[in-house]
């Protein structure tokens, strides 16, 4: 059967059916979300390292642009792209500014993990986990937001990275970095022996669960795998991990199976040594892969998806102020973080700023926090994503105030 | 297919497997069109209840050998069920003197094991710590800008790896290896750990090997002086002028107390004290202390290549200029300035290895490694106490692990735990009795695959050891490819020098020639046991295909189906459990 001739209507109709044909009567409960899906899709950009968020969008005027340059003689950035009066954007990001100025890209500064660690791990895991200072927690905040909110569709959350913690413990995610990886090996038995798991994996534990869960998405996946992918609007992607993930995301939000959630890594940020080399170097060459990914990404998705696309990118902390012996930074406090899609209120930076003199920084070294990373996420539940519990997405946390980030759905 | 399977290399056949399986699952996508599209309108969902996790069910007991056999080690290869029931007439008894065995590796015959181990050619275990640093380290005489120097770099570590694949499959000391694992897992090093890559032969050999079935204490100092730890975790950097909390930090939340005793961030002076005054858990102000206590602790390595007193010979020193030589207050006990070399921290490595809380800390990850996720307190208690008992004893830790494997907890808890990836993998080569001497490069790449390669979890808490890590689709899809790549011989290097076979036919009786009667061969030669009768039904129409389930099948259809009805039995369920 020619599969890459299929129409997405054909091979949803066929898809379902044989979901349905395999589970037998025991799975007939099969539900696509519906394409005017009331809440946006959520997709987290994880960048892994801690990003030097003062490079990133340093200040461009006054004082602090005075103790920035000073603080870093070696490393500091020019030539930037103007994002308000205070600040811009490294130009490595050339391909984001547009969508700034377009509206549809948002800053937030001075913002992050308000928590005295500067390690990545533990950072890291506070930030997944929604819980700072505790790592014991059972469930990722996505997990409990997801759960909050009820979950229909046969596709609701994709890690491409792996099992990340903000999803510990949510059953029916499916991992995968490439749908051409995601595919049963086959000696040309492999339906008989589908037929055989489904009636063995037709249990209640844990593992019988997940092994239907991992049948299903093979019945949604494998028929991707030989098809060449047509980004749209003539959206090009690069080889490089990330894009390379996005590309996977994109292609299953087209697939309008309902996906709610995906989470996509992004490692190589713990620039302790050479970090620059004027405009360009190391972090220019992360942040253009950075730029052009997203970039391509909300090209791509702009055929009639970004009016329901909410896109949040993360680091775990930003960087030392001073520049150190090396060339690079140190593990800093405070940090940036970026929201793209249709409901984002763009081409603004958000946050108090706290400012750079010495006596402004944390712990005089780094950066201050005044937005907990948990206001950006709250106001995209309540506004975005339907879920106004917040305390059960973040435990013991409530947000103070708006920072109105986000159009109301 | 077969025809065309075996003119193609690995590489060209990974990628058209994707397309084999693609098609095929397209066309059961599209073929039933006689089943009617589900209704949109009145669809509830099909994760009903994300919210309530349901309690799992509990399975049906199964024979000790079983237990002991998936628990203790990587699953039975053929006649080892039958080698554990012959041990003793009760099953306490047998349970006894196989315990004893493996606790014992010493008396244990293990020359097939060591034929293939010598026939592997490993080039660099056999090096002392000192060599692997002046070889690898110091000394690699390759040029740093070709690969070739970071192959040696590295190829003490890969030659680790290989081995310690080749140890799990073949040698009887099962106990040993999955100890090494455990131990691995509790005081993790990650594989590409900066500036000591080599030393990670050592340490696995000369710290955690050496130590794990004898003293806790020794085995903390032997971990908190060894390069592989002291560059993992900064220890290396940490000076009285900049205090790396790393270390410190992970020597309480993992390696000893744990964070269930984790207090916060609070005052010390208002944690409670026990009655010898020792507070009965840790705040983040034990963490900087001790810090400072290990301040100095680090590898003679000259890295500036400038130091006083420094060296580079790759092993541990105390650099007292790097020293804070302060007094310090550590879980209430004041330990004063100016004390002899290293002895901070052999105070803050004596207070931690001594308390209870550590003490039920370890036991509670030996009883989950060796019973369930969440074992029963019983066990943990009695566990605990011999622990405590014997913490001055040189084979404390045989005696904690010996009373958890005899516990009667032990022999109850059946299918609590799934078998993670990279056992699963050993599992599945154990029981089709695969054939390798040297590994090929595609059997830890599928673990990677699962998420699980071996020696590569990054941060310091090691692998997870709970269902939950595991039980995901990209995980499941590779064990599940894995059962197909190793039982269709598809896992041989690309140039056909490294190669592992499997002859599931050869291993079969010629007389048995049903697909009821090869169903009913494989699934007790694997499982040790029987199947749920549907399971069962299911594995044997995978053999039939066309044919009756007694009738007489052709050898051109044994040949070839009968490997895709083993994997069947190897993805199933009752294969994971442990």
């Amino acid at each position: 059967m020619p599969t890459t001739k299929l129409t997405r209507r054909n091979f949803l109709q066929g898809c379902s059916s044989a979901i349905a044909a395999m589970a037998g009567a025991r799975l007939t409960n099969v539900a696509f979300a519906q394409q005017d899906s009331p809440t946006d899709t959520l997709v987290v950009v994880f960048l892994r390292g801690g990003w030097d968020a003062l490079n990133v969008v340093p200040p461009m005027e006054g004082d602090d642009r005075g103790f920035y340059e000073t603080a870093r003689p070696n490393i500091k950035i020019s030539d930037l792209l103007p994002l308000s009066d205070q600040f811009g954007m490294h130009p490595a990001l050339a391909p984001l500014h547009g969508l700034y100025q377009q509206g549809r890209m948002a800053v937030i500064h001075a913002v992050g993990l308000n928590y005295d660690t500067r390690s990545h791990f533990d950072a890291q895991e506070f930030i997944e986990l929604g819980t700072p200072g505790l790592k014991n927690t059972t469930s990722g905040w996505i997990t409990r937001h997801l759960q909050r909110n009820g979950v229909s569709s046969i596709l609701p959350a994709l890690s491409t990275s792996g099992a990340p913690s903000s999803l510990l413990n949510f059953v029916p995610t499916v991992n995968l970095n490439d749908p051409a990886d995601f595919s049963q090996w086959d000696n040309g038995l492999v339906v008989s022996q589908q037929t055989a798991l489904r009636q063995m994996y037709s249990g209640d534990t844990l593992l019988h669960r997940a092994g239907l869960r991992t049948l299903d998405s093979l019945g949604i996946v494998s028929p991707l795998v030989e098809q060449e992918y047509q980004p749209s609007n003539g959206a090009s992607y690069n080889d490089d991990e990330l894009s390379q993930q996005l590309k996977t995301v994109a292609r299953m939000i087209k697939l309008d199976a309902g996906l709610r959630v995906a989470t996509v890594d992004y490692g190589g940020w713990d620039t302790h040594e050479y970090e620059t080399d004027g405009n360009g170097g190391y972090i220019a060459d992360q942040l253009g892969n950075l730029a052009a990914g997203l970039s391509n990404f909300y090209l791509d998705l702009d055929s009639g998806y970004t009016d329901r696309l909410s896109v949040v990118v993360i680091s775990e902390f930003g960087r030392r102020l001073v520049q150190n012996e090396d060339y690079g930074t140190d593990h800093g406090h405070g940090s940036v973080m970026f929201t793209l899609g249709g409901g984002v209120n763009g081409g603004q930076v958000y946050g108090a700023w706290p400012g750079l003199h010495n006596d402004q920084l944390y712990d005089h070294a780094d950066l201050a926090i005044t937005t907990d990373y948990r206001q950006v996420m709250s106001e995209l539940l309540t506004r975005r994503l339907g879920n106004t519990d917040i305390g059960t997405v973040f435990p013991g946390y409530a947000p103070s105030g708006e920072l109105g980030i986000f159009r109301p759905i | 297919m077969t025809q065309l399977r075996s003119r193609l290399d690995r590489r060209d056949f990974l990628k058209l497997m994707g397309t084999f399986a693609g098609v095929s699952a397209a066309l059961a996508a599209c073929a039933p069109e006689q089943i009617p599209l589900p209704d949109p309108t009145q669809v509830p969902s099909i994760v009903e209840n994300p919210t309530g996790v349901p309690p799992e069910p509990v399975l049906p007991p199964v024979p000790l050998g079983i237990i002991a056999l998936n628990r203790m080690g990587y699953g039975p290869r053929p006649g080892d069920y039958e080698g554990f029931n012959a041990l003793g007439s009760t099953d306490d008894e047998r349970l006894r003197v196989y315990v004893a065995q493996q606790l014992n590796p010493d008396s244990i015959d293990d020359s097939d094991f060591e034929t293939r181990y010598n026939a592997a050619g490993f080039e660099t275990l056999h090096k002392t710590q000192d060599e692997l640093y002046a070889d690898h380290i110091a000394n690699n005489p390759y040029d740093s800008n070709d690969d070739t120097y970071w192959q040696w770099y590295s190829k003490p570590a890969h030659e680790l790896v290989d081995a310690t694949f080749l140890r799990a499959v073949y040698s009887r000391k099962q106990l040993v290896e999955v100890l090494a694992d455990f131990w691995h897992n509790h005081f993790n090093v990650y594989f590409w750990q900066d500036d000591g890559v080599p030393m990670l032969v050592s340490y696995n050999r000369d710290v955690l090997r050496k130590h794990m079935l004898g003293n806790f204490r020794q085995m903390l100092e032997a971990v908190a002086t060894h390069p592989s730890m002291l560059y993992y975790l900064n220890q290396n950097n940490s000076s009285d002028a900049g205090p790396n909390e790393n270390f410190a930090r992970e020597l309480f939340e993992l390696h000893t107390l744990g964070a269930e005793n984790y207090l916060g961030v609070r005052d010390p002076n208002t944690v409670q004290k026990d009655a010898n005054g020792l507070a009965i858990g840790y705040v983040d102000n034990d963490v900087y202390e001790s810090a400072r206590a290990f301040t100095g602790w680090r590898v003679d390595d000259d890295i500036y290549e400038y130091e006083d007193g420094i060296e580079k010979t790759g092993r541990f020193i105390y650099y007292k200029p790097w020293h804070d030589r302060f007094n310090k207050l550590i879980l209430g006990k004041y330990i004063p300035a100016d004390q002899t070399d290293m002895q901070d921290g052999r105070d803050v490595l004596d207070l931690l290895a001594n308390h209870p809380g550590t003490a039920r800390f370890i036991s509670r990850k030996l009883a989950r490694r060796f019973i369930a996720d969440e074992p029963p307190d019983s066990v943990l208690q009695a566990a605990a106490s011999v622990f405590m008992e014997y913490r001055d004893a040189p084979d404390q830790l045989k005696r904690v692990v010996e009373t958890i494997l005899l516990s009667p907890e032990f022999k109850q808890a059946w299918g609590q735990k799934i078998k993670r990836p990279t056992e699963a993998a050993i599992s599945m080569m154990r029981a089709l009795n695969v054939d390798f001497t040297q590994l090929p490069g595609g059997i830890p790449w599928m673990c990677s695959m699962m998420g699980q390669p071996m020696f590569e979890k990054r941060s310091p808490d090691g692998y997870a050891d709970v269902k939950e890590a595991w039980a995901n689709s990209m995980s499941l899809l590779y064990r599940w490819n894995f059962a197909v790549g190793i039982s269709e011989n598809w896992m041989d290097d690309d140039e056909q020098k490294r190669i592992i076979r499997t002859d599931i036919l050869g291993q079969t009786l010629p007389e048995v020639r049903t697909a009821e009667s090869l169903a009913d061969f494989w699934i007790p030669r694997i499982l040790n046991r029987t199947m749920s009768d549907t399971d069962r039904q299911a594995v044997i129409a995978v053999m039939a295909q066309e044919y009756g389930t007694q009738e007489q099948l052709p050898e051109d259809h044994v040949a070839w189906v009968l490997p895709a009805m083993v994997e069947v039995i190897l993805m199933s369920p009752d294969f994971q459990w442990k």
